[in-house]
């Protein structure tokens, strides 16, 4: 019994880190109709700039969001304005490969920036725990599950309940009908890519204290990222929080019950499982 | 990605016009540059070692020219994929015609390039790659100068069952423990990592350990947690953990939280013996790990080196450069020798013998074992940031502390 908490929750913390990047990838694909393959490029800025900030200037990686997440937010606008908009109605796969080819300029960049050498953020509580009914719970991914928890509610409330996140919305159910209601859909465009770029910096900042940082680290969360956008359901940010959960869950149930070996064979079984019945996704219309 | 750059400029050869001429005898002092070729991991996820073996090529490359042999040395990068080193291996062979090969880095791409270097007939001598199978294979052209890997399993198992006999006193002066019983072996799923978990479990066999249980995991995993509560629920005396750099600091982090409380964390050489893992104190105290080199053993020049090693690049020297240095050394000296001649080569390497910082080098044939190096393995203790070596006792500089304390 008491194995099966400590996968379900052990799982559940790690999930919530995939829940983050797979929202912000739902999010610039609902508005923009674009895949972005370097959305694990940018959780990785994230992890450097976290870097940074607790080497340097001895700011906590947690704190150290409140910078983190603006810095990428207008980077993601950068980007959106001087490369993706140009792409709007462009062929998919040209698309495609300017994501990708982006993906490689960061993370390339950011081998010849800070080496290929592997960085850690060692905070004092990076292999702390603490016992819950016989479960030890890691202290930094349980820190990190409520911000992460924090940051889904206000980008849910952000999305539902103001105007401009009515405005988000709107453009990505329909991008013509929303320009003619008087929306400015390119500024919109910023606004979302810009947010799921800060999305993709917070995780980066959340995992710091208990991962490694490398130039490369990004590719595996594009991977997961896509994996759980597309279980969730493409455009659907509630939904990609619901798959990074399922995804981090099943993760760890089967590395406990079955072998760690098989753990990606158990979560892309599962992910072919819910695609041949429901091919849009848990919470994604089929089109 | 595949590029060559020569590191040192073709240097004029002190007897000017008279090269073309050559004579055996002066072949030596008269020779050209003897070109020979290296495939590293310059870049991809093992670059960071990559660069170590860099570095020590680049050192051996300094002490062949003040030995007077010139050495023009072409490098290909195979940023550790077995097909991109199998293809530096066919340009290295043909198009720039070098006498010898030293690398390249992982197993798995060593593997492959010994194949290819078979068939080419080229020698290829193999710093540090340890999967057993490499020089298991009859091949006549493949050297190799590290241990393999499943000795490191075997000398961690013997200073256990050391350490763990009742008639030795621990430096802590705690009671000497029972001896070990059982292990629980955790590695990676590659190459290197399941050649190691093999050839420990039949060295666990052999010495009547018993093998709870067997976890191999995928490089760059976040979450270990699954599989360390497996390992702590079987409650092992030993935990063998075979990883490459990162997932070392990950898997004893993760130990730490989850409580774990072995007679001892044996880990087995790579990302346990970087100084990155020994300078994380929290996690790395008192974890015994296999090794090839360290600065502080017995060994001709070891120390010097290795205080010249951390002089230069302001890092210090792992075995990774040692092996590396010490097979460009040798094979430097040996192609100027040969003049080149590729078969000569083979046959020098075959009939050499040296000593130097890795101790004693001899490419023989034994146990199924075809020009391999028979090197000693050693074992260290990480004590206060700093790796101590422990066994065997005639190499070792301090003792043990035994078993392990906990986390702090």
């Amino acid at each position: 019994m008491i194995r099966l908490l400590q996968a379900v929750l052990g799982g559940l913390l790690t999930g919530g880190v995939y829940a983050l990047i797979g929202a912000g990838l739902s999010l610039i694909f609902g508005v923009l109709r674009v895949i972005n393959f370097a959305q694990g490029e940018l959780v990785m800025l994230g992890m450097y700039l976290a870097w940074l900030l607790f080497t340097f200037l001895h700011l906590d990686p947690f704190l150290s969001l409140v910078v983190v997440m603006p810095v990428l937010w207008m980077l993601g606008w950068v980007l959106e304005a001087v490369l993706l908009d140009r792409m709007h109605g462009a062929l998919p796969q040209n698309q495609i490969l300017l994501t990708m080819g982006l993906g490689l300029v960061l993370s390339n960049g950011a081998m010849l920036a800070f080496t290929s050498d592997y960085r850690l953020v060692s905070t004092t509580y990076s292999s702390s725990s603490f016992m819950l009914a016989g479960v030890a719970l890691s202290q930094p991914l349980a820190v990190s599950f409520l911000l992460t928890a924090t940051i889904a509610t206000a980008l849910w409330f952000f999305l539902a309940r103001t105007d401009t996140g009515m405005a988000i919305r709107a453009t990505a159910q329909d991008r013509d009908a929303a320009q003619l209601m008087g929306i400015d859909v390119r500024r919109v465009s910023r606004l979302a890519f810009g947010i799921g770029a800060a999305l993709a910096g917070a995780a980066g900042a959340l995992v710091a204290p208990t991962y490694y940082i490398f130039p490369q680290v990004g590719g595996s969360f594009t991977l997961k990222a896509f994996v759980v956008v597309v279980l969730g359901g493409l455009g659907s940010v509630v939904g990609a929080m619901l798959g990074g959960l399922i995804i981090g869950i099943t993760e760890s149930l089967s590395a406990t019950y079955i072998s760690t070996e098989l753990k990606d064979v158990c979560v892309y079984s599962l992910f072919l499982i819910v695609l041949l019945a429901k091919p849009g996704g848990l919470l994604g219309k089929a089109e | 990605m595949v590029q060559s750059r020569p590191l040192t400029a073709k240097q004029r050869s002190p007897g000017g016009g008279a090269r073309k001429a050559n004579p055996p005898m002066l072949g030596l002092l008269l020779a050209a540059a003897v070109k020979i070729g290296v495939i590293n991991s310059v870049t991809g996820p093992e670059a960071p070692i990559g660069e170590n073996m860099s570095h020590g090529y680049e050192m051996a490359v300094e002490d062949l020219k003040a030995k007077g042999i010139d050495v023009q040395l072409l490098t290909e990068d195979d940023a550790g994929k077995p097909q991109t080193a199998m293809g530096g291996l066919e340009k290295l062979a043909t198009r720039d015609g070098v006498a010898g090969i030293v690398g390249p880095y992982t197993s798995a791409s060593s593997n492959a390039a010994a194949r290819l270097a078979e068939r080419s007939k080229i020698p290829l001598l193999i710093p540090a790659a340890s999967k057993d199978e490499i020089t298991r294979q009859k091949y006549k052209w493949v050297f190799r100068t590290s241990a393999v890997v499943s000795w490191y399993a075997q000398v961690l198992f013997d200073a256990a069952a050391r350490f763990g006999d009742p008639q030795r006193v621990s430096a802590s002066g705690a009671p000497p423990a029972a001896k070990p019983k059982s292990v629980f072996i955790v590695h990676e799923n590659t190459d290197f990592g399941t050649s190691a978990a093999r050839g420990a479990t039949e060295i666990a066999k052999q010495m009547k350990l018993e093998v709870l249980g067997t976890e191999a995991y995928s490089a760059g995993s976040p979450d270990f947690r699954p599989t360390l509560s497996k390992v702590k629920a079987a409650n092992p005396d030993l935990v063998l953990l075979v990883s490459y750099v990162a997932d070392a600091i990950l898997l004893m982090r993760q130990s730490r939280e989850l409580g774990l409380k072995p007679m001892a964390f044996l880990g087995g050489g790579a990302g346990f013996t970087t100084s990155q893992f020994a300078s994380e104190k929290a996690i790395s105290e008192s974890v015994l790990s296999s090794t090839q080199w360290t600065e502080d053993v017995s060994w001709p020049g070891a120390g010097a080196w290795g205080g010249r090693y951390k002089k230069k690049f302001g890092k210090t020297a792992t075995y990774h450069a040692a092996c590396a240095y010490e097979s460009l050394l040798i094979m430097g000296e040996v192609a100027a020798k040969a003049g080149g001649d590729r078969e000569k080569i083979r046959a020098a390497l075959h009939e050499g013998k040296w000593n130097g910082i890795l101790g004693e080098v001899k490419f023989a044939d034994f146990d199924g074992f075809n020009n391999q190096n028979k090197h000693q393995m050693l074992v260290v203790q990480i004590r206060n940031g700093e790796f101590v070596t422990v066994f065997p006792e005639e190499f070792a500089k301090a003792k043990v502390v035994w078993p392990f304390p906990g986390f702090k």
